[in-house]
């Protein structure tokens, strides 16, 4: 018998396929997939959490230990604060059994903020920037509406169900981008409401406003307020970015849309203003 | 938010890198294995475990073995191509690669035997190392024929360490 061997054919037991044609194929559809997956479940994980009732929202929230504020060193400012919320709640459609809590914080941001368990935080750093109770109302009412809309909850749920799938997907806890990720979906202070969240809020605070006050001055004025903290970047490139990716719609915006509404629904822009309490300057002081 | 920047971009220079010296390193390992094929086909390694029987042989088992590792690049892709299936042609090269540099490291070894044929060749491979980093070890053996009258003489092994 005769033993031969013929030289190996190439290309038989590989395929030829470029290797960085097969990479980007199959990384854009891997970026679609995760991006469709965490859509899915950013809707369905907030779509659940708002069917949480609320009572069962607080009783968890207050188990946890929140490092909000000692109430007890700024009662005045707490008590005020307090008491403008329940003001404004009595003319929004609250449910029953819907409380919230206003906490102070005497540092120096400018930022307030709603969380789960109908926790809101006020920083010194905004409230010292407030000209008159109207504007600090807005404020006050835009977060009070997060609460009644149930955005933190929402929010949270959307972000820790993305949270568990990206974990999934990559399989490392705690450490790399997974970790980082699950780390701030469960961060009290880092809830990020859609900008419909945001407009829904504001269009609510509006109609609050307006029945408290008999006007809705202010508002307009709380959104330039911000343009201004927030400095100018006033290319259009940059004005074009922000609109894109920030969750917070733009000022000029909002301020847009606001008086929009308040021509529609023939809301006066101008009305008497009501001055904070006499002594506010003086609690924002105490440390 | 830092730490995740930092992560990606050293995950980016991870698959640069890997992709460069990956592709140079399969390149240059295909060329020496289609050069060394050629210079070594007069040895014809047969899979049939049933020997001639023409003439005496003395049978020594001979063996190949190598151990070739993926790059961060393959790896990458291949995890990538498990999500949605298919070829994983990035393994498809490198496995290619490991069976005939076994078969010419086996060859190699008859060769030195003076061999006239390998027997009854099979092939055997295993994963050695786990998670990111890929290796796999392919292992071929059989049954080098060295006729008994030519057991002692050298002459071919330097035909083949010319090739190598």
């Amino acid at each position: 018998m005769e033993y031969h061997n013929k030289l190996p054919p190439e290309g038989i037991n590989t395929t030829a396929v470029h290797p960085l044609k097969q990479f980007f194929q199959m990384i854009i559809a891997a970026i679609v997939l995760v991006v469709l997956l965490i859509a899915v479940l950013q809707f369905s994980g907030s779509f659940l959490a708002k069917r949480i009732p609320f009572s069962f929202e607080t009783a968890i929230v207050s188990k946890v230990e929140v490092p909000f504020g000692d109430a007890s060193k700024h009662p005045e400012l707490t008590r005020y604060l307090n008491d403008l919320a329940q003001r404004l709640m009595a003319n929004m459609p609250i449910p029953e059994g819907m409380t919230v809590q206003v906490h102070y914080e005497s540092e120096e941001i400018f930022n307030a903020f709603a969380t789960v368990g109908g926790n809101l935080l006020f920083y010194k750093g905004l409230l010292q920037e407030m000209p008159n109770e109207n504007m600090l109302a807005m404020v006050m009412a835009h977060e009070v509406s997060h609460v009644l809309h149930r955005d933190p909850i929402a929010a949270m749920g959307g972000g820790v169900a993305s949270a568990i799938a990206v974990l999934g997907l990559t399989g490392n806890a705690g450490t790399g981008p997974a970790g980082s990720v699950l780390n701030m979906a469960g961060s009290l202070t880092s809830v990020q409401f859609t900008r419909g969240m945001e407009l829904a809020a504001d269009s609510q605070a509006l109609a609050a406003l307006y029945s408290t006050y008999g006007h809705v001055g202010g508002a307009a004025e709380l959104f330039e307020l911000f343009s201004e903290q927030r400095g100018d970047s006033s290319t259009a490139l940059t004005q074009w970015f922000e609109r894109f990716s920030s969750t917070h719609p733009l000022d000029e915006d909002r301020i847009e849309r606001m008086n929009n509404i308040a021509s529609e629904k023939e809301w006066p822009v101008n009305g008497d203003i009501t001055p904070l309490p006499a002594g506010f300057t003086q609690w924002l002081q105490a440390e | 938010m830092n730490s995740v920047l930092i992560q990606g971009v050293g995950v980016v220079i991870l698959l640069v890198l890997g992709y460069i010296f990956g592709r140079i390193a399969e390149k240059r390992h295909f060329k020496r294995i289609i050069k060394r094929e050629e210079a070594c086909q007069h040895l014809p390694v047969i899979a049939t475990r049933y020997p001639p029987t023409d003439q005496p042989y003395q049978q020594i088992m001979v063996t190949g073995n190598v151990v070739i590792a993926s790059d961060y690049f393959k790896g990458f892709l291949a995890g990538l191509i498990n999500i949605f299936g298919g070829r994983v042609t990035p393994f498809e090269s490198m496995l290619d690669r490991a069976r005939r540099e076994s078969i010419l490291r086996m060859k190699g070894e008859a060769m030195k035997l003076n061999a006239r044929y390998v027997f009854n060749v099979k092939f055997d491979t295993t994963r050695i190392a786990t998670g990111r980093l890929a290796a796999m070890e392919v292992l071929a053996y059989g049954t080098a024929m060295v006729p008994v009258n030519q057991a002692n003489s050298d002459a071919k092994a330097t035909t083949l360490n010319a090739a190598i």
